[in-house]
């Protein structure tokens, strides 16, 4: 994405002058507050929406007229499940992708089940999207767009809304697709402590752009910049700033999950 | 929809039942249910008796009973049939030729009542009876996704599609309305205080849900598109085949209609 900008028909900025790019095999979390860009960044990278001014390059192919089936390379997972989920059963809804790419029945179907299979909802496949759990209906999503063997995936919020277990089940799914299925991953996400465990890259979004970007040991260190754009730092961090700051002791390290938080404070109590 | 009223059909009860299949009937293939249906049709369209359109209405009534569907909802459900048939029928039935009954004599003309007019009154009741009560077995005793697999193979597009895609957004329009009447509810937006208060407040929620309905059929086309939507979609669930016990009762049941309506006179 080179310096894309997105005005909305009622005149309110989408995204302004982003810069962006996603490498082969990385998980990239956008996070930033309510109405930053997050989505709509997404909505380009899917072709959904076109920039006002600026390109948009996916897998090669600029985003204009003459490349409108971006689709087939970027999924798209929407934060609501219940607007992506609209066919008569799991399976039907799953095999959508397919079918549309121009795969015979057969085939589709074959994907379909492989990429409930890959999330764990194969048991699914015959029931009715509007009876599933939530937690269900969003691993159903994620089939829905992963049965269209896609290079790179875009997730908008993929764990709100959903109890510890099948957040945990989302993660884990997350990186699988990227260690496994060798995919990139976009995540547009309120939840700093996912994307501390899960995330490559982590970029700041803003008043529709990237105001900085980094690993995150170092974006979710830097407090100062996290609370003037909105957001929070994970609690893995809050705790390990308030033991270091209460302790009277510098941060050496930059835990970022709940286990590097354990083996931190355990090497600091065996050495005194 | 029972938020709304226990008259109207539950919608999610209905599925309930689909869904459970346990029943003797759920496991009859969902073709011979729908042929049947089709003969049902046929027989109310051709038969003039009363009796005959009391004795389906019997038939299917035991039917819808000993598939252990819930009888007492299905009485409830009757309000709305026949509200729409008498609103009809309360036209029709007067002047008709036959024994006077009844006679209102007014300015410009008189109407009467007949015996006839009493008799078309019933037949039309029972016939819609019939219908509405085998519909619904047919409904709650096949599993949605070989109903949705029948339309998509008998309907041509694109009425395939407007049912396939609507089916799901009536269970999402239903969930967003019952939600809406719980938060009304929950501030003490559902007593009756007044009637002009009480039509003000459905006229919001049928505002709200048309606003929400549009707004989320907005998103539904993009998820649609974001996967390359060429405006088809398919089901591809296979459909259990009709036994031959299955053609057979099904024959069976053709040649009574027709000797039935064709071959016995009955005296009304």
């Amino acid at each position: 994405m080179d310096c894309a900008s997105h005005i909305y028909p009622d005149g309110s900025m989408g995204i302004h002058e982003m810069c962006f790019r996603v490498l082969e095999k990385e998980i990239v979390a956008l996070c930033g507050p309510n109405g930053s860009g997050k989505s709509t960044l997404l909505e380009h990278l899917n072709g959904l929406l076109r920039p006002s001014s600026g390109n948009v390059t996916v897998m090669g192919k600029k985003l204009d007229l003459s490349h409108m089936d971006i689709w087939r390379d970027v999924g798209i997972v929407f934060q609501k499940s219940d607007d992506q989920l609209f066919a008569p059963t799991v399976l039907d809804d799953v095999m959508f992708g397919p079918v549309n790419m121009g795969m015979s029945i057969e085939q589709a179907k074959v994907q379909a089940l492989d990429a409930l299979k890959t999330v764990g909802a194969e048991k699914l496949s015959d029931k009715m999207p509007s009876y599933l759990s939530g937690g269900q209906k969003r691993l159903v999503c994620i089939a829905g767009v992963l049965a269209m063997k896609p290079r790179a995936i875009a997730m908008d919020e993929p764990t709100s809304d959903l109890d510890p277990l099948h957040a945990e089940m989302v993660e884990n799914i997350i990186l699988n697709l990227k260690n496994e299925h060798g995919l990139s991953i976009v995540i547009a996400t309120h939840d700093m402590d996912m994307a501390a465990r899960i995330a490559d890259r982590v970029c700041i979004v803003k008043d529709g752009s990237i105001i900085v970007e980094g690993v995150p040991s170092s974006i979710f260190y830097d407090k100062e910049l996290l609370e003037t754009s909105g957001l929070r730092q994970p609690k893995v961090v809050q705790i390990y700033e308030g033991i270091t700051t209460n302790l009277g002791i510098g941060m050496e390290k930059h835990p970022m999950n709940a286990d590097d938080l354990v083996k931190t404070i355990a090497a600091m109590i065996r050495h005194g | 929809m029972s938020e709304l009223s226990p008259h109207i059909p539950d919608i999610d009860l209905i599925t309930f039942y689909s869904e459970k299949g346990t029943s003797l009937f759920s496991r009859i293939s969902p073709w011979t249910k729908g042929l049947m249906l089709v003969l049902i049709i046929l027989f109310i369209s051709l038969d003039k008796s009363l009796i005959l359109a009391v004795c389906l209405y019997l038939v299917v009534l035991a039917l819808y009973g000993l598939s252990g569907l819930p009888i007492k909802k299905l009485f409830q459900w009757y309000a709305m049939p026949i509200t729409f048939v008498l609103s009809l029928v309360l036209i029709l039935m007067w002047n008709e030729p036959g024994k006077a009954i009844f006679s209102l004599d007014l300015p410009y003309f008189s109407l009467t009542l007949t015996d006839n007019g009493v008799l078309l009154l019933l037949t039309l009741i029972f016939k819609s009876l019939a219908s509405v009560t085998y519909t619904l077995f047919f409904l709650m005793t096949t599993r949605y996704d070989h109903f949705s697999a029948i339309i998509f193979r008998v309907f041509p597009s694109p009425i395939d599609q407007i049912f396939l895609m609507s089916y799901r957004f009536i269970f999402m329009t239903l969930k967003m309305v019952k939600s809406m009447l719980k938060a009304l509810r929950s501030r003490g937006g559902g007593l009756l205080k007044s009637t002009r208060r009480q039509s003000k407040m459905f006229a919001e929620v049928f505002a709200l849900t048309m606003i929400r309905s549009y707004d989320r059929a907005d998103r539904v086309n993009k998820a649609m598109e974001a996967r390359g939507f060429n405006g088809k979609y398919i089901a591809v669930t296979r459909i259990p085949s009709i036994g031959f016990g299955e053609y057979f009762t099904m024959f069976v049941a053709a040649t009574l209609m027709i000797y039935l309506i064709w071959f016995v006179k009955l005296p009304f």
